[in-house]
């Protein structure tokens, strides 16, 4: 004990020899960024300015969607969810039983590389994808094919605050748990959700699954951005314009998602490693700032709810006419696009690295080898460009579709046009505001 | 072949054993060495990875070197016949995960050894517990601490040199070719630190003078500035930084002096992984690099090298065979092979059976002194210190020629000795 003890002082006072590595940080560093950046914010500023010119019914006009006829195939939907909910076990047993290695270990890459990273993208820019292949409305029906009945079946009086609590206790496993990688943590995790998921669905009917379930609030929040669905297909965000007004536990899920992800840029940041007192070149691990990575993220989602709070009731009082809490759920989803950006924006670079090791592990589970994992397009100037423009690219547009879409929803419940500017004004400048945060984030030095 | 595992493990047996050539297993008949691996649980090596934080570059390549080791190690018949069976486990580069890693080789993976990871906070971290399991924790961190006398018995790093003797070998080329008065460019924490006094320290006994340390501050991403604090005398400007901005620091460095630089004079470590023909770093042609195993293929490239590329998956520019824009950590992760070896030796001496072994396997690398250039040791001849449980080895100083570092000079194994500061044998089993 006395040993261990002296061995942990010797660590606070002999700080490690650490080699942080430049990686494709240093190339961003060389890159003109303040140039980047300022175009990327010009570019959501005019936005703001023509839409004073752009009369009201061609933003109606914008986001109306083309209808697609597309066979519905309710019964192969209920096929992959039940092969979904097959393969969600399958994976909880390879994280208990398989390789040790979160980077050979199906079940690791499959929840934070194809699930958190790859399948959430594509629910939130191509189509509702977790309609079919959500594994609890699989298990719920079992449940209910074998004569489970929901004893509560009432809706909850809490709306989606259980969701809401759910998901920031996830963001916190995702950004402050010292191993979220390791893979019979994971499983154990995962397992433990599945059987208070199937627990509290059995005990309140599907309705869990919209109020309580934070995976599948999430995917169906994310699928408003989406240029498909229903059958449509439209400029991304026109699901929001035809989705009912969200109640407010519901609003402030909306925004802790972009409060979320934007700490999950943040906290990587020498600026932020710097108020923890860390040195950026010889990070000490996450299991030495866990309470300030939780108490960070509470506090930057905090800070955004409060921001959009005064910029909404800034807005309601120059507009008139609508309440605050009105506006306050009104123009929540208008948020979603750029927290959809900043997701794509965020997880790009680890995406193209970590997906090789997906393709690897196919390749070896299909009797082939290892494939070589380069992380070479970090290593040129031209390939570090190309990756940190889509990146700001999509925090841009997100941005862009964010005053389009807020636009669209204060004319409606405004109704005339000047006063939905009015109301719009001081959103519309946090918005900008907000594009020149997150164009900073990336090309902020990086610690971690 | 060793195998009996009750036999005691003196200095000499084991130097007897070692000598009789690479691998005694080797010596078994095919069928005896195939039937006898078929037949045995595999020899299970915890493998301690930074597969996540901000060592995971790294540990991408000790990764490939550590399974290209284990691949060559199983295709020559394994240990004492036994195959060799890799456990990895993600530190995360933390510590205290660190920690719990080697607890979980010990008491759930029934590892007989844990070996691995680079950062020196994680070997320090996890060190006391390999020792209080009696655990073998073979590291490969180059960080001065297992000399220093700051872990314990069962903690060796057999397979890399540690930063203080790479520091101190490179003041005698530096104060005879490139120039006595020196000035040192560092990042402000323990890294810069050793640099700054390992090699100061060295410079004075070569009869040379650090005219100024500029240290600079961890989170500097511009540095311009602080070029004006070079005393104008400095005949060879020494830098050592490390992180994101790495690449500024030598544009601006660049922009600074143009074409009349005094000579540069870096770690590698500043640019491990990094395109040497990269843009901004064009200000390096001429300048002088430590390379712990040289990334360029050079004109009298041994065999060894020769094979350990190509077992590593690395072509003659120190890339990957498979992306030539993926450099390799050449400089540091041949140490994972070399480990391996060490620790199949040591096995093979040891006539390590299980276990109840370990003890031995300590005692028959402690006995360990010259190890000769070779398949088992490609960066080259090393030289182990049973006592601080260090290895001593040459040191490499390469020039940037045309956008590629060329091999000017060897240290000796001489040049990077120092006096004990432990003697780790003195601590019970």
């Amino acid at each position: 004990m006395i040993r261990r003890s002296l061995a942990a002082l010797a660590l606070t006072l002999l700080p490690p020899a650490a080699k942080a590595h430049v990686s494709e940080q240093g190339f961003v560093l060389l890159l003109p960024t303040d140039l980047y950046i300022l175009g990327g914010v010009a570019t959501v500023a005019l936005t703001v300015l023509l839409l004073t010119i752009v009369p009201a019914p061609a933003i109606a006009r914008l986001f109306r969607p083309l209808a697609l006829n597309l066979p519905r195939l309710p019964i192969l939907a209920r096929l992959t969810g039940f092969a979904s909910l097959a393969a969600l076990l399958l994976l909880v047993a390879t994280g208990l039983f398989g390789p040790t290695d979160p980077m050979r270990n199906p079940l690791t890459l499959s929840v934070w590389t194809v699930f958190w990273i790859g399948i959430v993208a594509v629910q939130a820019l191509v189509f509702d994808v977790w309609r079919w292949i959500n594994p609890f409305i699989a298990a719920a029906r079992l449940g209910a094919s074998i004569g489970i009945h929901p004893p509560f079946r009432t809706r909850l009086k809490t709306g989606k605050l259980p969701a809401l609590l759910m998901f920031l206790a996830f963001a916190g496993f995702l950004l402050a748990d010292p191993a979220p990688t390791d893979p019979p943590r994971l499983a154990a995790i995962a397992l433990a959700y599945v059987a208070a998921t199937l627990a509290a669905t059995w005990a309140f009917g599907p309705r869990w699954l919209v109020q309580g379930e934070f995976l599948t609030v999430l995917m169906r929040t994310y699928a408003r951005v989406a240029p498909f669905g229903r059958g449509r297909l439209g400029l991304p965000g026109w699901r929001i314009l035809k989705s009912p007004v969200p109640g407010n536990a519901f609003a402030v899920f909306m925004l802790c998602l972009l409060g979320s992800g934007s700490f999950d840029g943040l906290n990587e940041t020498f600026w932020w490693l710097q108020i923890l007192g860390v040195n950026p070149l010889e990070f000490p691990g996450r299991s030495a700032i866990i309470t300030p990575t939780l108490l960070g993220l509470l506090a930057m989602n905090a800070a955004l709810v409060l921001a959009y709070a005064l910029t909404i009731r800034l807005g309601a009082r120059l507009a008139g006419g609508a309440s605050f809490t009105q506006c306050f759920r009104t123009f929540a989803p208008s948020i979603l696009p750029i927290a959809a950006g900043y997701h794509v924006a965020h997880y790009l670079a680890s995406f193209l690295v970590d997906i090789q090791y997906v393709q690897s592990l196919t390749s070896t589970i299909l009797g082939g080898p290892e494939l070589h994992v380069t992380t070479g397009f970090f290593n040129t100037l031209a390939t570090v460009r190309v990756i940190w423009l889509t990146q700001a690219g999509a925090v841009i547009i997100g941005h862009v579709l964010a005053i389009l879409v807020a636009h669209a929803l204060a004319l409606r419940l405004h109704g005339d046009h000047r006063r939905a500017m009015l109301s719009q004004l001081p959103l519309a400048l946090f918005m900008v505001a907000y594009t020149l945060f997150g164009l900073w984030l990336l090309a902020s030095p990086r610690g971690v | 072949m060793t195998n009996s595992t009750k036999s005691t493990i003196t200095r000499r047996g084991a130097l007897k054993t070692l000598g009789a050539g690479a691998g005694a297993a080797a010596s078994l008949p095919l069928w005896a060495r195939y039937t006898h691996a078929q037949s045995s649980e595999p020899i299970r090596i915890g493998f301690q990875v930074h597969r996540t934080g901000i060592g995971a570059a790294y540990g991408r390549w000790y990764d490939r070197t550590t399974m290209a080791a284990v691949k060559k190690i199983n295709d020559e018949g394994g240990i004492n016949g036994r195959m060799v069976e890799i456990v990895a486990e993600d530190d995360g580069t933390d510590p205290k995960r660190g920690a719990e890693v080697v607890e979980k080789f010990a008491t759930q993976h029934n590892c007989d050894i844990a070996f691995g990871t680079l950062f020196s906070h994680v070997v320090i971290g996890s060190a006391p517990r390999a020792g209080e399991l009696k655990l073998p924790y073979f590291v490969v961190s180059e960080g001065h601490h297992v000399a220093s006398g700051m872990l314990n018995r069962y903690t060796m790093q057999p397979g890399i040199t540690d930063v203080k003797s790479q520091v101190q070998a490179m003041a005698p080329y530096v104060a005879s070719t490139l120039g006595k008065k020196v000035t040192m460019i560092f990042p402000d924490f323990a890294f810069g630190h050793d640099h700054r006094d390992y090699f100061t320290a060295a410079l004075e006994a070569q009869g040379g003078q650090v005219l100024e340390h500029i240290a600079i501050p961890p989170a500097e991403t511009s540095f311009t500035k602080y070029f004006p604090k070079i005393p104008r005398d400095t005949e060879v400007l020494y830098h050592v930084m490390v992180g994101p901005a790495v690449l500024t620091f030598v544009k601006e460095l660049g922009e600074f002096f143009g074409p009349s630089a005094p000579p540069l004079f870096g770690f590698i470590d500043s640019l491990e992984a990094v395109d040497i023909s990269s843009p901004g770093l064009e200000f390096l042609e001429g300048s002088y690099f430590w390379e712990g195993n040289p990334r360029y293929a050079q004109a009298d490239q041994t065999e060894y090298d020769k094979a350990y590329r190509a077992a590593v998956g690395v072509d003659d520019n120190g890339a990957s065979l498979s992306d030539p824009k993926d450099i390799s950590t050449y400089a540091h992760m041949f140490g994972c092979w070399e480990t391996l070896h060490t620790v199949k030796a040591g096995m093979e001496a040891a006539g390590y059976g299980g276990p109840d072994d370990r003890g031995k396997l300590i005692e028959a690398v402690e006995a360990m002194t010259d190890m000769p250039e070779g398949h088992d040791h490609p960066q080259g001849a090393k030289r182990f210190n049973g006592k601080t449980h260090q290895v001593f080895g040459h040191q490499y100083i390469t020039q940037v020629n045309s956008g590629r570092l060329d091999l000017v000079h060897t240290t000796s194994i001489e040049d990077t000795l120092y006096p004990d500061e432990v003697d780790y044998t003195t601590q019970p089993l």
